[in-house]
């Protein structure tokens, strides 16, 4: 056992270091919350003095909880708990596997009155009474026949031994699910323009971009308000698309994540994009023919005169005309650009003979399509955080494994019972011990208890 | 009935009860002590129909929600939590003595909640972040665990106060010799750290898991989640010095102060930092 007598090996283990450490914990979280966020540490820091600056950056003082101080204080607190945890283990299989007889040194000496029973009856009789109620309330029972009787033992919640480790071992757990995430994991976001495919997002941490293998489209974003003005919904409609095919289509909402090919996607923010929206409708030779949302840079097909357009231009009130849009119609025989305005009824009616000395402003030129803007929108954009975090599922598994760990500790306790049946003059008497690694009083409670019904079954 | 009107009238109850538990102890006759058990309990009923009406309210005006969703409801629900825990562990220890330093803390509550300028009682609409099935199991149990904490340190309080006197004269005088024993209210302080331990411990992981599907992370480092876990360890220090170290007596009502300190800086003080638990500002 020479690696208990190891200095290094005994500091580790001493209960002393787990608070020290803990208190050094405690004391960096209040720092962390204090100290102000980066960038502004950074700004003052420079402004007040480089040195300064320099130290902030070197101990990352405005990111504590990233700094290599608090680094060491976990790690240091690992060892501690996984040493400690070594350090008192043989002890406690020897607790756990020590024999039920002989009974603890002392355990029957000074025993009070009231924990010994006296009977008249005879020995054979009243000991498959008390062994048959013990196996009724206890289920196994350890027997061993004694000079002057019997001797019976029982127990129960030996496992609870056990509680204390679940808990520590719980927390290695969640460190380990902590440090896979950190190294393997990924955070991102993401700003996609309603009708948008987007690829690529931009890390969270640092100022890399991240290549997706599949892309994402937002369909539309909606945001809507309580009467009071605050808001109700955030909501993305996106489609995930693979090898060019829309695999998955869903509403995104807050507090509704969607998983896609191990990314979960977060509805985080959203905000209006600087360019307009117009929903431009067109007829072909008179007849209805369509309704498409566009903003400029966009392209749309017109299958009907085989033809692809293009958007040179969204403006919301172009000289006092109101909303106009500039389309680019390339056909294999034409390519040909024109104006689309909303108020063109009211302009020809100030300018009757505009189409003519500007032909660009007519909205026919393709024939047989005629467009015209229904309505100019503004466009949103929606936030998306993406996330994937292969250590969550051992975070959760130690959250589990603690909360049932501290229902053993708190709630559960090692009990341990001695019943002893004894041949004394021409009387019998059974007295009752027990032992408990807490709760004494839950355990004085329950011998009581045992006596009084076996004193009870006996005179029955 | 109105639910504010009935809260204001719970508010002036628990100072009834207050100072009924208070008579009783300079008195000592056990009628002021069984009549402000009594209002405590009329209380806390009281207010849990105030709490269901304000619920039911909330659905006849379409914004349907659980009244645990700003700083307002959140400290009536406190205070609720207070009275309850209390009224258990009278009925289970038989002892009334605690009330006197706890009580009056779920007045307080209540008091602050329905007189500071800033906080609104009106019952205001889910914001997305909090449309959530999390939103009650978590606000639930970190406030039975922050009530749980409150015990703590009532029963702390009176640990000093009695310590104090102890050491001043030989005989305990007229006010600390009504007081509980010292070895009592040690217990108590024990096992009310225990149960406030293994609520706070559910309520952050709760709370973790909302913020996994709310904000994609588990842990974000908010300011409050930091004070928490800050709160969390001291509990667990405190846990720790008595199992292995075998702390016991003032040292174990002093750290109970500390940590209740560290309950009101999660909960209140925090709000000043920035952070995203921003639905508590005022």
């Amino acid at each position: 056992m020479s690696i208990e007598k190891n200095s290094l090996w005994s500091f580790f283990s001493s209960v002393k270091l787990t608070i020290t450490i803990l208190v050094l914990i405690v004391l960096l979280f209040i720092a962390g919350t204090f100290i102000p966020p980066h960038d502004v540490v950074q700004t003052f820091a420079n402004q007040l003095s480089p040195t300064v600056a320099k130290v902030f950056l070197f101990f990352r003082l405005s990111d504590l909880y990233h700094s290599s101080l608090f680094y060491i204080l976990m790690t240091l607190l690992s060892l501690n708990l996984i040493i400690c945890s070594i350090n008192r283990l043989p002890a406690l299989w020897k607790q756990y596997k020590t024999p039920c007889f002989p009974e603890p040194a002392g355990l029957f000496d000074n025993l009070p009155q009231s924990r010994i029973i006296t009977a008249d009856k005879e020995i054979s009789k009243i000991k498959p009474i008390v062994e048959s109620f013990l196996k009724n309330n206890y289920g196994h029972i350890s027997e061993i026949e004694e000079r002057r009787g019997y001797f019976f033992y029982t127990q129960r919640g030996r496992f609870s031994l056990f509680g204390v480790y679940i808990v520590h071992l719980s927390i290695l757990i969640m460190i380990a699910g902590a440090i896979i995430g950190s190294i393997f994991g990924l955070e991102a976001d993401i700003n996609i323009k309603e009708g948008e495919t987007v690829n690529v997002a931009n890390l969270t941490k640092g100022n890399g971009i991240q290549q997706l293998d599949f892309s994402v489209r937002c369909d539309k974003f909606t945001v809507d308000f309580y009467k009071d003005g605050s808001p109700k919904t955030y909501r993305s409609d996106l489609s995930f698309i693979k090898n060019g095919q829309v695999q998955r289509q869903g509403a995104l909402l807050v507090n509704h994540p969607l998983t896609f090919d191990r990314f979960r996607f977060y509805q985080s923010t959203y905000g209006i994009a600087p360019e307009i929206k117009a929903i431009v409708t067109y007829t072909i030779a008179g007849k209805k023919g369509g309704s498409i949302g566009l903003a400029a840079g966009d392209t749309f097909d017109l299958p009907e005169g085989k033809a692809r357009g293009f958007v040179m231009r969204v403006e919301e009130n172009i000289m006092q005309m109101g909303p106009a849009v500039k389309l680019r119609i390339i056909s294999p025989k034409k390519d040909i650009q024109f104006w689309v305005f909303q108020q063109l009824d009211q302009i020809i009616a100030m300018n009757p003979n505009i189409l003519t000395k500007a032909p660009m402003f007519n909205p026919g030129l393709f024939p047989p399509f005629v467009f015209s803007i229904d309505r100019v929108e503004q466009s949103y954009y929606t936030g998306l955080h993406l996330v994937r975090d292969p250590g969550v599922s051992l975070v959760a598994l130690g959250g589990l494994l603690m909360v049932a760990g501290m229902i053993i500790v708190f709630f559960m306790s090692y009990q341990q019972f001695w019943v002893r049946i004894e041949q004394e003059g021409a009387k019998i008497s059974i007295s009752i011990a027990g032992r408990s690694n807490r709760n004494d009083q839950l355990l004085q409670k329950k011998i009581d208890y045992l006596c009084k019904r076996i004193n009870e079954e006996i005179k029955a | 009935m109105n639910h504010t009107l009935i809260l204001s009238w719970v508010t002036f109850v628990y100072f009834a009860s207050f100072v009924l538990y208070l008579l009783r102890l300079i008195i000592g006759k056990e009628f002021w002590g069984r009549a402000a058990s009594f209002l405590a309990w009329a209380g806390l009923i009281a207010q849990t129909i105030a709490l269901i009406l304000r619920w039911k309210t909330s659905y006849d005006l379409g914004i349907g929600h659980v009244p645990l969703a700003n700083l307002y409801e959140s400290m009536i629900f406190f205070a609720w939590a207070i009275i309850l825990i209390y009224l258990i562990i009278e009925w289970r220890t038989k002892s009334k003595i605690i009330a006197v330093f706890v009580v009056p803390i779920a007045f307080l509550a209540m008091a602050y909640a329905s007189i500071a300028p800033n906080i609104s009682n009106r019952i205001e609409p889910l914001i997305p972040a909090l449309q959530s099935n999390w939103l009650t199991t978590h606000v639930v149990t970190c406030f039975m665990g922050y009530a749980a904490f409150t015990v703590a340190f009532g029963c702390g309080l009176i640990y000093l106060l009695k310590n104090k006197e102890k050491g001043n004269a030989e005989k305990p005088s007229g006010f600390s010799g009504k007081l509980p024993a010292l070895a009592t209210l040690d217990t108590l302080i024990y096992q009310s750290i225990a149960l406030g331990f293994i609520f706070l411990t559910i309520g952050i992981m709760t709370g973790s898991i909302w913020a996994h599907y709310a904000w994609g992370s588990y842990w974000s480092w908010d300011p409050k989640e930091t004070w928490s876990l800050i709160t969390w360890l001291i509990y667990a220090i405190m846990l720790h010095s008595r199992y292995v170290r075998g702390w016991r007596g003032k040292r174990m009502a002093i750290l109970a102060l500390i940590g209740f300190a560290c309950v009101l800086f999660t909960y209140l003080g925090v709000n000043y930092l920035p952070g995203l638990h921003s639905y508590l500002k005022a």
